[in-house]
């Protein structure tokens, strides 16, 4: 097995797998400030709805949500009477997206309620609107509180891309399946042990980056909100 | 295109796979809960070496996702064993080894880095006012451990544990690379037979939500249940 031939190999296929990556972080954003809105304010039959979404994208494994999109989006596309245009990438954008919008949602809402009741109260008599009181006061301080949960969803968004090989999008895992199968199957350790440096890489990569943003926003930090929320796995 | 009278034979096929899936995952959630006891007992009491171990330990298993921790334990495991076995002299053949035992071992490593943050939290948490009263009334750090840490840590620690036993469960699911049947590759099994794919996922999307939703029920009850008021 020749690293200098394989890694130039496996990386070229690292633009799909960021592409992919960066699409569900962006629609997942928006996706998870959409569903906190809702559960928050507690609008009638929505929020149930958002509390439907949030908990199937919390409790049923990616691999299955990924599958869920694969074949079920021909049927959503369907329904509108249009033809089927999904690619294995596409599905895999729109199942991390969907995956990625409700755990998010589940750091999002932890931080914006850590946020003081008095801070709430304050703006509130104050006469401030809702968008206001967001983007003024609890949204900073609460931007400083989710951070770290934040870098825990990127962490395992990184970790989760590594599945779309299962519905077929030719990301990193699946070129390194051709790689083994040309050399016969020789070298499947190494070769996933070179698998397992990149993925670190690209994690620490994105923890030094949220890194970064904690310490920049270490300045709205509130001495009675709680310092830390639960970081939690997800798989 | 969507045929809803596959949804109960789909139903009762999935359901097979349903008592083994929680048998392996509650297997892994003791293995891993011990291992990762005992490396936050480390943390928690900073014993100068195993300590920097175990956060190197917790890096590399933070840093890899679970599959490539799966595949490397499958292609990496039996010659590592075989190899042990003939250091001691001992012929025995470890790629007869079981799937199976193969993934409850790779997800018990996995789980365990974050089964030590869990404890550590629970352990953070305690009150170091009760240990100092435990030690002026005379009790032996054993004593202290279990009559007045074990009992009040473990009810910390019960919604977290509730949650990594619904991430055991859904890491199972990547089990199916090794050709280990749980609830999502059974769905994949039975959607083979009949070609009605989404229809399956479907009915294991219900299934994996209705666990969730038992295990966070039965979490709440007993926490409500076993919590001291102060």
């Amino acid at each position: 097995m020749e690293l200098s031939s394989m890694i130039p190999e496996l990386l070229s296929a690292l633009p799909l797998t960021l592409a992919i990556m960066f699409v569900a972080l962006v629609a997942g954003f928006v996706l998870a400030i959409m569903a906190t809105v809702l559960r928050v304010r507690r609008i009638p039959v929505l929020s149930q709805l958002a509390d439907l979404y949030v908990s199937y994208a919390r409790s049923v494994p990616v691999v299955l949500q990924l599958f869920v999109a694969f074949y079920g989006l021909p049927v959503v596309v369907g329904l509108f009477g249009m033809k089927d245009f999904i690619t294995p990438t596409l599905a895999s954008m729109v199942g991390l997206s969907l995956y990625h919008g409700g755990y998010l949602s589940e750091v999002i809402r932890p931080a914006y309620l850590a946020v003081e009741r008095g801070q709430h109260d304050a703006a509130d008599s104050l006469g401030y609107t809702f968008r206001q009181k967001i983007t003024r006061i609890a949204g900073p301080q609460a931007l400083h509180i989710g951070l770290p949960g934040y870098g825990n969803a990127v962490i395992y968004m990184i970790h989760n891309v590594a599945l779309v090989m299962y519905i077929g999008a030719a990301d990193v895992m699946a070129t390194a399946h051709l790689i083994m199968e040309r050399s016969y199957n020789q070298y499947q350790f190494g070769t996933y042990l070179v698998l397992g440096v990149i993925y670190s890489m690209l994690c620490l990569i994105s923890w030094l980056i949220i890194r970064f943003f904690e310490l920049r926003f270490a300045r709205y930090h509130s001495k009675t909100a709680p310092a830390k929320i639960k970081l939690t796995a997800s798989i | 295109m969507f045929d809803i009278d596959v949804l109960l034979p789909d139903f009762l096929s999935i359901l097979d796979a349903v008592p083994v899936t929680l048998a392996m995952a509650l297997t892994i959630f003791i293995f891993s809960t011990l291992v990762g006891g005992l490396f936050a007992l480390i943390e928690y009491r900073k014993i100068p070496v195993l300590r920097e171990l175990v956060v190197a330990y917790k890096i590399a298993f933070k840093g890899i996702p679970m599959v490539v921790m799966i595949f490397l334990a499958y292609y990496g495991l039996p010659p590592a064993l075989h190899f042990i076995a003939s250091l001691f002299g001992v012929s025995y053949n470890a790629h007869s080894l079981p799937n199976w035992t193969i993934v409850i071992v790779a997800l018990t490593a996995c789980v365990a880095a974050f089964q030590a943050e869990v404890i550590k939290g629970a352990l953070n948490s305690f009150d170091t006012g009760q240990s100092d009263a435990a030690h002026s009334l005379g009790y032996k750090n054993s004593q202290l451990f279990r009559r007045v840490m074990f009992p009040q840590v473990i009810i910390a620690a019960i919604p977290d544990l509730a949650n990594s036993f619904m991430v055991i469960m859904k890491a199972l699911s990547l089990a199916f690379a090794i050709e280990v049947v749980d609830i999502f590759a059974q769905a994949q099994l039975t959607a083979a037979l009949n070609y009605y794919y989404l229809e399956a996922f479907l009915v294991a999307v219900v299934f994996y939500m209705v666990i969730a939703y038992v295990v966070t029920k039965i979490a709440d009850k007993l926490e409500a249940r076993l919590r001291i008021r102060t």
